[in-house]
């Protein structure tokens, strides 16, 4: 087990080292990428070829990648082109929203699947199975920034239930469990629009995977020995059934850093999704690309937390 | 004829060959080709012809709708305030948007764009994952190891992410520049795809066969191996087909990819939000279309699978 573990962070590394080359040489070009500094029209010839050798533009590539390794590695992304922030300051703020809102929503996604996907299982060829279907078809085929815009229209113009942007009311200073209520329920909408795409997925995913374990004959087995069907549902069935199922979200939690990127930018949730947007209209490039190092090196890591899980539930993967 | 004769018989005719046949009807079948049991299969998934009777509908619109209702798209019409943000009119059936453009010309030539952008983009990601699904699937060990790698630091960098940074810089607003860049990041799944078919082909005799009377490898590889991948690989493209769709709305939605006032449906939904609850049909069109358009794809898509299924007994 831990053989498995060591081998497949061995096998992570040289990704995360591609990586950053590929961070690197996307840096120099985009338009406005290293030498953005140097574009102030009033510069001299000579004073312009002194700030470059003084930022160190003239040395040759690979030392100025390793010194910009260097850095990224300590965390020191460089400093906005917009606020003259340090990056990971702006990244720090922004990254527990961020949280918030795809933590939540993965979590209701997850429970909502599992619960669909096994009614639908359970149940399938029946109305029920047809019904969770033919939703989860709309789920997958409706694009995110529509479901979006429709709750917006339905839950916050015409219902008037909830609110359709940010995290909380602005102006009035609430006393903390009405500040708390408030919070959640500005969460609710952007969760729920961004809990349908993952739950439509998956649900079909968990049936599938369900009504193959079903099929087993351990099950047929269990059965025989007596076993009453809800028991046996939930603890032979679902457990193995689950196994690929969590494998899969765990692969989803790593698009953290980018996955609600469309949500945020619907309703207006300041989360790195939104940073993201607005950093991308103002070309803030040190922003930009210190998010996509940072999402790749989320997605790498939970790629391999999903390994890792699949090979503790499963044990067969080990020994392969 | 006996049989032993037949066998060794020269200059035989249909009739003496096969007199058995009239002797035993009831165990001839018709013959059908396999082309036409898949057919068969699919015809009988009632989804699936929906989407497909859809996905007609829309092209039939979407191409030879322009010859009949001939109004430019892009043509604003800002004289009176009546003419922006009109209801629907014997002259604009759909009404007009913010800016006095005819809605159901601009819906026809956003579908245009749309099929365009994920039929072209879905080409290019399916040869490319073919192309590189096969050399690492056949040649195996280091060449698979290093495509395979390339394909996850592909797939590690966040799919938006990078498409946004990549469009808001390298794009001009024309389609093929989208098309380009939706088809870099698509191609993975087919790959992967190919790849692991490939993996399990080589080692049948069919390959072994082929090999010792001469064939090449790249002759294995596209005239062998490849049309007993297609199954698969047919089903995946029509998903990749409404995967593109979907991006490139989202592209044109936040301002890369088709700019206005090249007509697109994200950029309609997105003209359109702000005047939701003035006119919500301005949203409402465009965004009905990409979600039946993606869903009919959707649908077509699992009814290949379900009717290209090996495994699946017939009915």
């Amino acid at each position: 087990m831990g053989r498995y573990i060591i081998r497949r962070i061995l096998q992570a590394i040289p990704l995360l080292f591609f990586l950053t080359v590929g961070m690197y040489l996307l840096i120099h070009l985009l338009p406005g990428g290293a030498d953005a500094v140097l574009f102030n029209p009033h510069l001299t010839a000579a004073a312009r070829a002194g700030l470059r050798a003084r930022m160190g533009l003239d040395d040759p590539g690979y030392v100025q990648y390793f010194k910009w390794l260097g850095s990224a590695l300590t965390g020191n992304f460089g400093y906005s082109f917009n606020t003259n922030e340090p990056v990971s300051d702006i990244l720090g703020r922004r990254f527990p929203a961020t949280l918030e809102l795809f933590g939540s929503a993965l979590t209701l996604a997850l429970i909502l699947a599992i619960l669909l996907g096994v009614i639908s299982a359970v149940r399938q060829g029946t109305a029920t199975d047809y019904t969770l279907t033919v939703i989860s078809y709309f789920g997958i085929a409706m694009p995110v920034f529509l479901l979006g815009l429709f709750a917006q229209d339905i839950f916050g113009v015409q219902l008037q239930w909830l609110p359709t942007s940010g995290t909380g009311n602005y102006g009035t200073a609430l006393p903390p469990l009405d500040a708390f209520v408030d919070h959640v329920r500005h969460l609710i909408l952007p969760m729920v629009v961004l809990a349908v795409a993952f739950i439509a997925g998956w649900s079909r995913y968990m049936r599938s995977s369900m009504i193959e374990v079903v099929k087993q004959d351990y099950m047929r087995t269990a059965r025989a020995k007596g076993v009453a069907p809800v028991p046996l549902l939930f603890r032979h069935a679902l457990r193995n059934a689950v196994i690929p199922l969590i494998t899969v979200v765990a692969l989803d939690f790593g698009a953290v850093a980018g996955g609600a990127t469309i949500t945020e930018g619907v309703f207006a949730w300041p989360g790195m999704g939104l940073l993201f947007i607005d950093s991308l209209d103002r070309r803030d490039y040190p922003i930009l690309i210190a998010m996509l190092m940072l999402g790749a090196v989320f997605v790498i890591t939970f790629n391999l937390i999903a390994d890792i899980l699949y090979a503790v539930m499963d044990p067969r993967i080990r020994y392969s | 004829m006996d049989i032993s004769e037949q066998l060794n018989a020269t200059n035989v005719t249909a009739d003496e060959v096969e007199p058995f046949l009239e002797l035993t009807p009831a165990l001839v079948q018709k013959r059908r080709s396999q082309g036409r049991i898949i057919f068969d299969r699919f015809l009988r998934n009632r989804a699936a012809i929906g989407g497909a009777v859809f996905l007609v509908l829309l092209l039939l619109f979407c191409v030879l709708g322009p010859l009949f209702w001939r109004v430019d798209p892009t043509q604003t019409n800002l004289l009176n305030v009546s003419a922006t943000l009109a209801s629907p009119s014997p002259a604009h059936p759909l009404g007009t948007d913010d800016v006095g453009r005819d809605v159901l010309a601009r819906a026809m030539a956003g579908g245009r764009v749309s099929l365009l952008v994920g039929l072209s983009s879905m080409l290019m990601a399916i040869l490319l994952g073919i192309g590189i699904g096969a050399f690492a699937g056949f040649y195996g060990k280091a060449i698979d190891n290093l495509l395979m790698r390339f394909t996850d630091v592909i797939l590690a960098v966040p799919l938006y992410l990078l498409l946004f940074v990549l469009s808001a810089s390298f794009t001009d607003g024309t389609p093929k520049s989208v098309i380009i860049l939706i088809a870099i990041f698509g191609w993975t799944y087919a790959a992967r795809l190919v790849r692991g078919e490939f993996l399990a082909l080589k080692e049948r005799e069919f390959v072994l066969a082929s090999r010792t009377i001469g064939a090449g490898n790249l002759r294995l590889m596209f005239r062998h191996m490849l049309p007993n991948a297609a199954g698969p690989i047919i089903v995946n493209a029509t998903l990749l087909i409404g995967t593109n769709i979907i991006l490139e709305s989202v592209l044109s939605y936040f301002g890369f990819g088709i700019k206005p006032p090249d007509a697109s449906w994200g950029s309609m939904i997105e003209v359109g939000q702000g005047l939701f609850d003035v006119d919500p049909w301005l949203v409402a069109i465009p965004g009905l279309l990409v979600f039946l358009t993606v869903l009919s794809l959707n649908l077509v898509g699992d009814g290949l699978r379900d009717a290209l299924d090996p495994y699946m007994t017939e009915r």
